[in-house]
């Protein structure tokens, strides 16, 4: 049996031992904890490109914990009955938003995150948080996305409030904390009702069950209400700007990752696990809640003061961009298949580019941080006379949010728009409008932060070669994926989309064989 | 190399040619214009509504599209009352939502 069969579960299990090892590692040396993170997190990074290629080029990936064979799905009663780990192009392709992500996170944050401040803790937590993102995104069965649900709750609201001593983290944390449990109560709730009914917590299994009865739609509220609150769907979205505005810079990045698993979440279970049974009205209320998500949070954005808050107001407005395209994906599914796949593959498209160019923009509030000791706009200015990289990191990643081309935003708005024209105008002149509203907030921050004359604050300190380095990972991205969008779309998104579109029988299929 | 978007396509290769294009088209306008600019004189100071302007003045961030902030004030500021803070309100637009999804997929 060749290795590459255990690199499912070798893509979890590394960081999540990686994160209880750490604090060991640190009582022996420092230097020993700092190779052991580069290291986990290099290995973690190197199986989830591994997965990712197995899966794009050789189709769905199933691995059994404690079978005598990684893909014997079935017991002997031919029931689906052990956890399971099963890896479509849509879990890959959210398997590679969490390296890009991690794997800056962790190379800023070496140069970040300073010593005599819980450094190992802090990394420690930030292993978890990845084990639990990478956990929800390949696990097959109910149960397990709880656990890994509750995992990325627990060490994310750990991260949030870690600043302690010098912010408002540990209420940003206690507010975030309070909604997850909320979302994670309602999630266990649905799985409840679900085994309840079906007497398995198998997700495949559950798919071929499912037909749409009264108990199916109560879980299937119950699972749309959670993962819509951890997936910062406005108005369930304002523990969002807290804890993005009150995190370090390399853990609100991650906080963007666990975000968007939520989301995937969301697009797990209406797409496979309800693919059958879910209606076009699932759609339109996804539609209008993203909507709504878009303008409420670029309007909110116009108004802050603070680097952080206002980035995070843009990083909620493109999850509205995403439920956006899933809405119409959903309420088209039907009737015109041809826009609601385009809109799909907008929408998934949408993830990779906005993961890159929101986390290259909390990078940079983090290092505007670091150099000026404040990330109030109303004290910051001159910044681009000292901090040429950053800044133009921050023109780099604000135009792309913003959706101007040739940068990585565009192509997939594009996609959005042109489909969502098909359901209503409307929806698309909405859209539009948030992009220009958004263009204009992020020139007023960039104006704020980099422009005019020098200033000599107090506080400020030296951005690390290490910071910058985790930035540029990011720019790159945002560079490459905007002047090659037809060759990702082809290999990445066209496949993770179909797996969601049409994949549902080649998932079942390869959890319940025929 | 194109991009099918539903509706047409987009290359971004084509932008690019057509960006560098106009650019260049730009300079070679520019380059027309007035020769008789100098650094370091008065015609480089900043000029504010005709007003005179201490050195080192820097026009913030708060500062710019002011006109178009004001008009959106009113919708904001409504918009800004529901963002109170308080973690009893987050709950309560949850259940509110709940109560909505609940109504949407039990009844379509």
């Amino acid at each position: 049996m060749s290795w590459t069969v255990h690199v499912p579960i070798l893509t979890i299990a590394v960081p999540l031992l990686g994160a209880f090892a750490l604090p060991l590692m640190a009582k022996v040396h420092r230097r020993l904890r700092d190779l052991w993170l580069v290291g986990v997190g290099a290995f973690t990074v190197a199986m989830i490109v591994t997965l990712a290629v197995q899966v794009f080029t050789g189709g769905v990936q199933v691995y059994t914990l404690g079978a005598e064979a990684a893909d014997a799905t079935l017991g002997p009663e031919g029931f689906p009955i052990r956890i399971m780990l099963v890896v479509d192009a849509m879990s890959a392709f959210m398997a590679l938003i969490a390296a890009l992500l991690g794997g800056a996170a962790l190379v800023y944050a070496l140069g970040f995150v300073e010593e005599g401040k819980g450094k190992t803790l802090s990394m420690s937590l930030f292993l978890l948080l990845w084990a639990g993102m990478l956990g929800l995104k390949l696990t097959g069965d109910m149960f397990n996305f709880f656990v890994f649900f509750e995992i990325t709750t627990v060490a994310a609201c750990g991260l949030i409030g870690f600043r302690a001593w010098e912010s408002r983290s540990p209420e940003a944390a206690f507010k975030t904390l309070v909604m997850y449990i909320l979302g994670g109560l309602l999630v266990l709730l649905a799985v409840g009702v679900l085994y309840g009914q079906y007497g398995a917590l198998n997700m495949a299994f559950l798919s071929s069950q499912i037909q749409g009865g009264a108990l199916d739609r109560i879980a299937l509220g119950l699972l749309l209400g959670g993962l819509l609150m951890k997936a910062g769907a406005v108005p369930m979205h304002m523990w969002a700007p807290d804890a993005y505005g009150e995190a370090d810079a390399n853990t609100a990045i991650v906080l963007v990752a666990n975000t968007q698993a939520a989301l995937y979440g969301l697009f797990r279970m209406v797409f496979t696990m309800y693919g059958g049974a879910s209606t076009p009205a699932v759609g339109w209320l996804v539609t209008a809640l993203g909507a709504l998500t878009i303008l409420v949070a670029v309007l909110m954005a116009v108004i802050q003061t603070d680097l952080g808050r206002l980035i995070a107001y843009g990083a909620v407005s493109q999850i509205g961009f995403m439920l956006l395209a899933a809405g119409v994906g959903l309420a088209t599914l039907a009737t015109r298949p041809e826009f609601g796949r385009v809109a799909l593959q907008g929408g998934v498209f949408h993830m990779f580019n906005d993961a890159a160019c929101i986390g290259l923009l909390l990078l940079c509030a983090g290092a505007v941080r670091r150099a000026a000791g404040t990330g109030d706009l109303r004290s910051l200015g001159g910044l681009a006379h000292t901090e040429v990289w950053t800044s133009g990191f921050f023109l780099l990643g604000a135009l792309a949010l913003a959706g101007i081309p040739p940068l990585n935003g565009f192509a997939s708005k594009l996609m959005i728009y042109q489909s969502s024209f098909r359901l209503s105008p409307i929806l698309t002149a909405l859209a539009v409008l948030a992009s220009i509203l958004l263009l204009a907030v992020f020139v007023r921050a960039f104006q704020g932060a980099f422009l005019g004359p020098r200033r000599n604050l107090e506080g400020g300190q030296p951005i690390s070669p290490a910071m910058l380095a985790g930035m540029a990972v990011l720019a790159v991205v945002v560079i490459a994926f905007g002047l090659v969008p037809d060759l990702v779309v082809r290999h990445m998104v066209a496949p993770a989309a179909d797996a969601l579109w049409t994949g549902r029988d080649v998932y079942l299929a390869a959890v319940l064989g025929g | 190399m194109n991009l099918l978007t539903g509706e047409g396509f987009w290359s971004p290769l084509v932008w690019l040619a057509l960006a560098v294009a106009v650019t260049a088209l730009t300079w070679w306008f520019r380059s027309k214009g007035r020769q008789d600019y100098k650094k370091g004189t008065e015609q480089a100071t900043p000029f504010l509504s005709g007003e005179p302007m201490p050195e080192g003045v820097h026009v913030g961030g708060q500062h710019l599209y002011w006109g178009f902030v004001e008009a959106l004030r009113p919708f904001v500021e409504r918009i800004r009352a529901f963002h109170t803070g308080v973690v009893v309100d987050y709950v309560t637009w949850l259940v509110v939502m709940l109560a909505v999804v609940f109504l949407v997929v039990m009844l379509s």
